[in-house]
C-alpha cells in the first residue's frame, strides 16, 4: 500500500468518525506547531532562558490588533505578520532594557510580559468598543481557537514550523554549545549573541503561530512545558529534542480535538491542560530523574548511585 | 607560530574595568618561550580576568593582548581555553564524550558535525587525562576532579598551542591534580605555552617553570623561584595577610575568653 492510498484510506475512515477533511487538515497543522514549539522551547529551556518565549507571547496582542487597525484585513496571516513583529520588538525591548537599565533578566522580562499585554489589551478592547466592522474574533488570539482556522492557514502554520525546525537542525551543535557554555563557545570564535538573537526570534516565530491554537496567554506553556516533561526521561540532547516534539505535537493535537467536542471552546486551556497531564506524569515516573525512581532509589540504594 | 622574535603572548599596558570599577591595572607581561607558566595571587586579584581579557571575553579598555604578535581573531584555533568549572550547568543532558567534541567544533566550523576524525581525536584526549572508560557517562555524574579532567580533555582536542587554564585546580582531589598537572607538563615538553590561573602557593613552586604575581597590578613575572619571594609574597597579598591576622587575632581572644 503506497503512502497516498494509505493516507487516502485512513481519510476516508476519519470521515467516518465524523471529521472533515479541513478538521485533518487543521490537525496537521496544529501538530506540527506543537511539534516545533518543543523542539525549539527545549533549546531556550537548555539555555536557561524558558521566558523569554512568554516575554514574545505577551507581546502578540500589540501587533494582531495593530495589523487590523492598520489593514482592516483579519485574515490570518495578515495578523500573524503583525504578531511577529510585535514579538520580536518585545524581545528588542527586553534585551535594550537589560543592556542599558541593568535591569535583571527576570524583571525585564516582566516589565516586558506586563507593558505589551496590558498595551495589546487596551488596543483590542477599543476595536470591540468602537463595534468596528470585522473587529470581532479577534479576541480569540487570546485563549486560542481553531475553530475558524482554513486548510489553507493550517497548511501555512506547518509549514512555517517544519522550516524552524530545519533551522534549529542546521545549528544544532551550535546552538547546544552557546547553551552548555556560552564563555568556551564565545572564546572559541562562535558568535555568542548572533546565536542567541536567532534562538530568540525562533522562538517568537513559533509562540506566534502557536497563537491559534494555545493564545497569547497560554501558548508560553507549549514552548515550555514539553521539553520540562522530555528532559525528565533522558540525558541525551537529541532524545530529549525528539521527546519534546513528540510532547508538544500530543498535547497540541489533544487539546484541540478534546475543544472540538464543544463548538465555541477556546482550545489554550485544553492544549495546556494535556502538556501539562503528560508533564506530571513525566516527572513522576520517569526513570532515572522522576520522584518514583529518586525516592526508590533512596530507600535501596543507600550511599551507591551519586546522581 | 612565532613569527620572527614575537612573544609568544605578549599583554601590552592592559586595564580592564567591570563598569567602573577597574580590576586589572596596566598588565604588562611577555612569555617567550614554551613552558608551564603559573598566574597567581589573592582572590579578586582579577587572575581569571586576566585569562578572560586575552581570549576577548571581556572588554579592555586600555592597551593590547598579541599572540605571536598578531591579534587574537587571527590565531583563535592556536588558543586552548579551560573555563572554571562551576561556570556551567552540569546537570546538561551530554555526555563526556560530547563535551570533549566540543573542542574540536572551531575547526570544524558551520554546519559540519564531528565525524570519525574527530571522535577518534577526542577518545585519545580522554585517554591522555586517564577517563577513558567514561566516555559515555553523563557528565553530572562525575567528580569534582573527573568534571574538570573532563573540561581539559575538551581543551586538548582542539590541539591548540597555547592553553589557558581558569582555576583547573580548585575543588579537585590530590590525585587528579597530580594527573592534570602531569597533562600539563607533557603538553609543556611537546612545545606548548601553557597558563594556568593557581591559587596552591605550595604546588605553584613544584610545578611552574614560570610565575607571575598578580594583585590588580602584576607585582613580579619570571622563573618561579626568583618571584616566589617573601618580599614579593608580601606585597601580593598585603591584604589577606592583613585579614588572617584579623582573624588570628579574633581567635586567640575568644580562646582567652573561654
Amino acid at each position: 500500500m503506497t503512502l497516498a492510498t494509505f493516507g487516502q484510506s485512513a481519510l476516508i475512515a476519519m470521515a467516518g468518525l465524523g471529521l472533515t477533511h479541513n478538521t485533518l487538515v487543521v490537525l496537521g497543522g496544529v501538530a506540527a506547531v506543537g511539534c516545533g514549539a518543543g523542539v525549539v522551547g527545549s533549546l531556550t529551556l537548555l539555555r536557561k532562558r524558558p521566558l523569554v518565549g512568554d516575554a514574545a507571547a505577551h507581546a502578540t496582542l500589540v501587533g494582531v490588533a495593530g495589523a487590523f487597525l492598520a489593514t482592516g484585513r483579519r485574515d490570518l496571516p495578515t495578523l500573524l505578520a503583525g504578531a511577529a513583529v510585535s514579538a520580536v520588538a518585545g524581545l528588542l525591548v527586553l534585551v535594550l532594557l537589560r543592556r542599558f537599565t541593568r535591569t535583571r533578566e527576570d524583571a525585564a522580562t516582566a516589565i516586558v510580559i506586563g507593558v505589551s499585554f496590558g498595551l495589546g489589551l487596551a488596543l483590542l478592547g477599543g476595536i470591540t468598543a468602537r463595534g468596528m466592522p470585522g473587529g470581532g474574533g479577534l479576541e480569540r488570539f487570546l485563549l486560542g481557537q481553531t475553530a475558524a482556522l482554513t486548510a489553507r492557514d493550517a497548511a501555512l502554520l506547518a509549514a512555517i514550523s517544519l522550516l524552524a525546525i530545519v533551522v534549529v537542525m542546521a545549528v544544532l551543535k551550535e546552538l547546544l554549545l552557546v547553551a552548555f557554555d556560552p564563555a568556551f563557545a564565545a572564546a572559541t570564535g562562535w558568535p555568542v549573541g548572533l546565536l542567541d538573537a536567532g534562538l530568540m526570534v525562533l522562538i517568537a516565530v513559533m509562540v506566534v503561530i502557536g497563537l491559534p491554537a494555545a493564545g497569547a496567554v497560554l501558548v508560553t506553556a507549549l514552548v515550555v512545558i514539553p521539553p520540562v516533561a522530555a528532559r525528565q526521561w533522558t540525558e541525551r540532547v537529541g532524545v530529549m529534542l525528539v521527546l519534546a516534539g513528540l510532547f508538544g505535537l500530543v498535547a497540541a493535537v489533544g487539546g484541540v480535538a478534546v475543544s472540538s467536542l464543544r463548538s465555541g471552546l477556546a482550545t489554550g486551556p485544553l492544549v495546556v491542560l494535556v502538556a501539562a497531564a503528560i508533564c506530571l506524569a513525566s516527572v513522576v515516573i520517569a526513570p532515572r530523574r522522576g520522584l518514583l525512581a529518586r525516592r526508590l532509589r533512596s530507600r535501596f540504594d543507600v550511599g551507591g548511585d551519586r546522581s | 607560530m612565532n613569527a620572527g622574535q614575537q612573544p609568544l603572548v605578549e599583554f601590552h599596558d592592559v586595564t580592564v574595568a567591570y563598569g567602573r570599577r577597574p580590576v586589572l591595572w596596566n598588565i604588562d607581561l611577555a612569555i617567550a618561550e614554551p613552558c608551564l607558566f603559573g598566574v597567581i595571587g589573592p582572590n579578586g586579584a582579577g587572575k581569571s580576568t586576566l585569562l578572560k581579557a586575552a581570549l576577548g571575553l571581556v572588554p579592555v579598555v586600555g592597551g593590547f593582548v598579541r599572540f605571536g604578535g598578531l591579534p587574537l581573531r587571527q590565531v583563535r584555533g592556536r588558543v586552548g581555553y579551560v573555563p572554571q568549572r562551576e561556570s556551567v550547568d552540569w546537570d546538561f543532558p551530554v555526555n563526556v564524550m560530547d563535551v570533549v567534541l566540543m573542542g574540536t567544533y572551531g575547526r570544524l566550523g558551520w554546519l559540519r558535525w564531528p565525524g570519525r576524525r574527530e571522535r577518534a581525536v577526542a577518545a585519545e584526549c580522554l585517554e591522555r587525562v586517564g577517563l577513558a572508560d567514561l566516555a559515555h557517562r553523563q557528565i553530572g555524574r562525575l567528580s569534582g576532579g573527573q568534571q574538570q579532567r573532563v573540561f581539559l580533555a575538551r581543551a586538548l582536542a582542539q590541539e591548540a598551542d597555547i592553553y589557558l587554564l581558569d582555576e583547573p585546580m580548585a575543588g579537585v582531589d590530590v590525585r587528579s591534580q597530580e594527573q592534570i598537572f602531569g597533562v600539563l607538563a607533557a603538553l609543556r615538553d611537546a612545545g606548548r605555552l601553557v597558563i594556568v590561573v593557581h591559587h596552591d602557593l605550595r604546588t605553584a613552586a613544584e610545578w611552574f617553570d614560570q610565575v607571575a604575581l598578580i594583585d590588580r597590578r602584576l607585582v613580579a613575572a619570571g622563573p618561579t623561584a626568583a618571584v616566589l619571594t617573601t618580599d614579593n609574597l608580601q606585597k601580593t597579598y598585603a591584604g589577606e595577610i592583613e585579614l588572617l591576622e584579623q582573624l588570628g587575632q579574633a581567635v586567640a581572644d575568644r580562646g582567652r575568653t573561654e
